[in-house]
């Protein structure tokens, strides 16, 4: 647990860049794709050719209201998209068009819980708004071996959310928290994978410190691109560390963009922001200001799903689960939904989320696939412990079979009988299994007459042994019981 | 009266990544100067409570649906490139720190 | 070379193809012949496409005789400006930085010209990016008016308006931000319409000024206006600023009767101060002919009108200053030799690529946009376009069309005014505001001083072209300024 500063108290406002899940790009009609060849999606508004214009996506304004709605912000009727003018050679316009002073969403919030079981920290956000994303630089050298760097425009002009939010964290623990659970809602309503792999979720942070108790803010720097989760706890670690020493030198703290080295675990000044930037933003001029009308928004509330918090509550109250289990089983909603189709098919929750937390969820880490490429269908899963249930397979056997089910789906009964894993409980060959080891321990079977009860699982162990596993641990505790007259 | 700096009319030029020759920037300050102080006769416009027109036109945002259209092919893609490499653009190798955005 | 004859109006060389003496082959030949013979004197093409234009006539030819032609325009030459794209065709916008580049899609107004059966010939000169009002800012060199070669064609669109003048095409396409075809169709004695912003799809057109620039039409009469607006008019879903209405009839409402429409004269349009007395004159007399043939006169009043310059400067600078900072170098256009360093690619490329007027331009509109003053420049101008806008609405409140004088003088002396930026602005005064408004305006040869067409410009409400042509078309059946022909052309 990363936690902020004895001494100084640490302040951390986060910037998220979201990238929408649509077909096509925010304002072209080119697709939207990943790993593609350089410059195979694109299209002449993504080049920035003379006369293009830009036409914008309908989708992306649905998932911006939807993300809006979600994190409680009010959504515009009347927004405005600006240019934000820069030259850079990922920017074939010479500038992105963003929204600035009338964004699409604004004033929200998200409950952000930083513990399990500890009380929520509502975070609050100070806007949402629609933008293009710029295209990629590769850096290295290419195949021919030119030192130049490589344009590559796939990415220019794909839908993305800029997620501000206020300074309202105070340690890299909270704000590793807080982009869990931004990314958690945004997925909960399908507008964004989010994946960070791929950069659909990417963050900058902006810290900084001030001696505890005071009230005046210190000067802020801000670290770019960060990654990963871990990234983001290690980076902002790492900048209250360098800060805190410069305010316990008295060295001022200067206006920053600063990157993180994880080798080294320290950041770095990547330039210094002397004179703030001019971007001269101003109102686009090829599009018409956003309208957006009360219906719309209306329509878009309703069709917003029951949120993670809201069905981790339910969770608990309708399933009696642990605080723990409920969180884990609402962290994705397709493994939410999959829960709750098992429970349908089985009658009762906690048996079905032991099975789902411990061994589908391990089967699949192993197979490195999602909840939603499980061929294990919720049905076959309720099958498969009302086998163990029932005693026609034992737990052990059953859970053998998870990883296999999971890969590559099938009838939980069929392969119980394929694999000969049937239980043993009434046949004559347990029977036979039992008397066998008692003829073989007949001191143990006398110290457990004599009282010393803990022998039992010795012997059990012994049968089981015997019975290659497949007998049904209940029915050998019984038989042996019996036999030894206790 | 706009009195414009030569330093101020040089941070303008960068910005738009432009450079002015010696001459040529002396001349950009007095023309920049005079357009100024011509236009400074808005100054007297009471525009109090006006709201600005960024469009004439009424219209509601059209918008598309998300719909994806073929990609252009690459090679009309590149055809205008003054430099490419395979299906890239190239640009004078780009310094990770002068990053711009 | 001696050029073959002129090419007369639409209807008259539409009536011979259709009586079969002539051939869209002959007619294509012919214009592409008498572009070249007057090219040295008139310098109003960038670029001729001669091989594809003449095979395009010999398939209008085919579906003629086939009894198939696509429109009234089919297998008629004709010429747009060079900052419209067509795929496959270079494009310049008469500018270094663009040299060389091919463009790889077309744009509506192309479109809508090849489904037309239309031939475009070529390409027309213009000043650097539309910025200019002499075609004097051109990589080409300036066009020259065919009424006396000592003097400007106008500009922008100089080169269209020339076109059109000197009888090479009977129709040609410009782009009017702040009177850039009025202008120069007043200077050349043709008619230049700029319709409603919003009319004709901005898809294509390489943007100057992007909230004032709109696509028209160079015709030699208000009937051939009017048959060329029909067909490029019509909502585009490619261009977020197209407005949502049909294509209009506009010819249904030429039927040369003007009597009792209300024509408003703007009392700030008619000071003395600084426009040519001969100009006011013949301004007059066009009033004195409507009025004799049946139309009222009112004067109204356009208060702000001595603001519009300045406002109109302020905000197509703005504009231009960002649409013109693709122009990098990285994935089209000129790219400066031997860059060490992107900084130095970017910065060596631009410079050398604009041209003089084009980076005052910039220059002026990266100031206004520049923190610190976009509250006192860009927001303000915005502010009182709003009140120019309001003017006009207050004005055709008591009236129907508005008549001015396009320009406050006839066509200058080459090169009598590059020196002096400011005054070159302020003769847009009588134009700029329409572009501003977003209204239709129209300019229609009313008459000479000292040998050259004095344009009378008529400014409607949003989307009433069509009030604009009846009234072109009534004064032209009434007077014959829009036959005469440049004499030494002749
Ligand atoms: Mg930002
Ligand atoms: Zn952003």
């Amino acid at each position: 647990m990363s936690e902020g500063h004895p001494r100084y108290d640490v302040v951390i406002g986060l910037e998220v860049h979201a990238q929408l899940c649509t077909e096509s790009k925010l304002f072209s009609p080119a697709p939207v794709a990943y790993g593609e060849p350089a410059n195979h999606c694109v299209h002449p508004i993504c080049l920035g050719l003379p006369g293009v214009l830009p036409v914008l996506n309908a989708r992306a304004v649905e998932f911006a209201i939807l993300a809006g709605l979600a994190t409680h912000c009010t959504v515009q009727l009347h927004s405005v998209f600006a240019r934000k003018n820069y030259f850079y050679p990922d920017l074939p316009k010479g500038y992105q068009i963003s929204q600035y002073e009338e964004p699409i969403c604004t004033e929200g919030w998200i409950d952000v819980v930083v513990e399990p079981g500890a009380a929520p920290r509502r975070i609050r956000l100070t806007r949402i708004h629609m933008e293009e994303d710029a295209g990629k630089l590769i850096h290295e050298a290419g195949a021919a071996g030119s030192d130049g760097t490589r344009v590559d425009l796939n990415r220019a002009g794909v839908p993305l959310l800029e997620i501000v939010s206020e300074p309202d964290l105070r340690s890299p623990s909270e704000a590793a928290a807080y982009l869990r659970t931004l990314r958690g809602i945004l997925r909960y309503i399908g507008v964004s994978d989010a994946d960070l792999e791929k950069g659909h979720f990417r963050c900058d942070a902006n810290v900084s410190l001030k001696p505890r108790g005071t009230a005046e803010l210190g000067t802020r720097t801000e670290l770019k691109n960060l990654n990963s989760f871990r990234f983001v706890e290690e980076a902002i670690s790492a900048e209250i560390a360098r800060q805190a020493e410069l305010h316990d030198e008295g060295t001022p703290v200067q206006q920053a963009t600063m990157a993180y080295d994880p080798h080294t675990s320290r950041t770095r000044v990547l330039r210094l922001k002397e004179n703030a930037d001019d971007y001269r933003y101003f109102p686009d001029p090829d599009l018409v200001p956003l309208a957006i009308s009360a219906e719309q928004i209306e329509t878009a509330r309703a069709s917003l799903p029951e949120l993670a918090d809201a069905k981790c509550a339910r969770f608990q109250s309708q399933y009696a689960l642990t605080a723990q289990d409920a969180e884990q089983l609402t962290e994705s909603r397709p493994l939410a939904d999959y829960f709750e189709a098992a429970v349908a098919a089985y009658g009762l929750a906690k048996p079905v989320a032991n099975w789902l937390l411990r061994d589908v969820l391990q089967a699949l880490g192993e197979l490195e696939l999602g909840i939603e490429a499980a061929r294990l269908a919720p049905e076959s899963l309720a099958a498969l412990i009302r086998l163990v249930d029932a005693g026609s397979t034992n737990a052990k056997s059953a859970r053998g079979l998870v990883k296999e089910l999971v890969a590559n789906g099938g009838d939980p009964a069929a392969l119980v009988h394929e694999r000969g894993l049937e239980a043993l409980s009434d046949s004559g060959e347990l029977e036979a299994a039992v008397e066998a080891v008692l003829g073989e321990h007949p001191d143990d079977a006398e110290k457990f007459r004599a009282g010393e009860k803990k022998v039992l699982n010795f012997l059990m162990g012994q049968v089981m042994r015997r019975t290659a596993g497949k007998a049904d641990p209940k029915a050998v505790r019984e038989l042996l019981a019996r036999k030894l007259g206790a | 009266m706009a009195r414009i700096s030569r330093q101020e009319v040089e941070h303008v030029a960068a910005l738009a990544r432009l450079v002015l020759e010696e001459s040529e920037a002396e001349r950009a300050v007095g023309e920049l100067e005079a357009l100024l102080d011509y236009a400074a006769l808005l100054e007297s416009v009471d525009t109090e409570g006006v709201p600005p027109t960024s469009h004439v036109l009424a219209l509601a945002t059209p918008m598309r649906d998300d719909t994806a259209s073929e990609s252009l092919e690459p090679e009309s893609a590149l055809a205008n490139a003054p430099e490419r490499e395979g299906s890239a653009f190239v640009v004078p190798r780009v310094i990770d720190d002068e990053d711009a955005g | 070379m001696s050029a073959p004859p002129p090419l007369v109006g639409l209807s008259e060389l539409r009536a011979e193809l259709d009586a079969g003496r002539t051939s869209s082959a002959q007619l294509v030949d012919r214009a592409l012949e008498r572009a070249e013979a007057l090219q040295p004197r008139l310098r109003s093409f960038i670029g001729l496409r001669g091989e594809s234009a003449r095979a395009e006539a010999e398939q209008a030819d085919a579906r003629r005789l086939r009894g198939d032609p696509r429109s009234a325009l089919d297998g008629i030459p004709v010429a747009i400006k060079d900052n419209m794209v067509q795929r496959g065709e270079p494009t310049t916008c008469g500018s270094r930085i663009l040299e060389g580049f091919v463009s790889p899609y077309s744009s509506t107004l192309v479109e809508k010209l090849e489904a037309a059966g239309a031939v475009i010939i070529g390409r027309t000169n213009m000043d650097e990016f539309a910025m200019g009002s002499s075609t004097e800012h051109s990589t080409l060199g300036a066009s020259s008016n065919p009424w006396d070669v000592s003097r400007t064609a106008g500009g922008s669109s100089g080169g269209s308006a020339v076109a059109v003048a000197a009888g090479i095409v009977p129709a040609a396409f410009g782009s009017d931000t702040g009177g850039s075809i009025r202008q120069p169709a007043s200077f050349c004695g043709v008619v230049g319409m700029k319709p409603t912003y919003g009319r004709v799809s901005r898809w294509g057109l390489v943007a100057f000024a992007s909230s004032l620039d709109q696509i028209g039409v160079f015709a030699r009469d208000a009937r051939d206006a009017a048959l060329l607006l029909e067909l490029i008019s019509g909502h585009d879903p490619r261009d977020s600023t197209s407005a949502p209405e049909p294509a209009p009839d506009l010819r249904a409402s030429l039927d040369g009767d003007v009597s009792g429409l209300v024509l408003g004269v703007p009392r700030e349009y008619f000071v003395s101060d600084g426009v040519d007395p001969e100009v006011l004159a013949r301004v007059h007399a066009a009033i004195a002919e409507l009025e004799a043939a049946g139309a009222k006169l009112r004067e109204v009043s356009l208060p702000h009108t001595y603001t519009a310059v300045a406002t109109y400067y302020l905000l197509a600078t703005a504009e231009a200053s960002s649409n013109l900072a693709r122009y990098d170098g990285v994935r089209y256009g000129r790219r400066a030799e031997g860059a060490q360093s992107l900084g130095d690619m970017y910065v060596r490329s631009r410079t050398e690529g604009f041209g003089a007027e084009v980076k005052r331009r910039i220059l002026l509109g990266t100031y206004v946009l520049s923190a610190g003053y976009y509250d006192a420049y860009y927001r303000k101008a915005q502010q009182v376009r709003t009140l120019l806008r309001r003017d006009f609405d207050e004005a055709f409140a008591g009236c129907d069309v508005i008549v001015t004088p396009t320009s406050p003088e006839v066509a200058f002396s080459l090169g009598s005014r590059t020196e002096d930026p400011l005054r070159m602005y302020l003769s847009d005064v009588y134009t700029v505001s329409c572009n501003l408004a977003g209204l239709p305006g129209v300019s229609l040869p009313c008459g000479f001083s000292d040998g050259m067409p004095v344009g009378l410009q008529l400014l409607g409400p949003p989307l009433e072209e069509g009030r604009l042509l009846r009234v072109a078309d009534a004064f032209q059946r009434r007077t014959g300024f829009h036959s005469e022909r440049p004499p030494e052309l002749a």
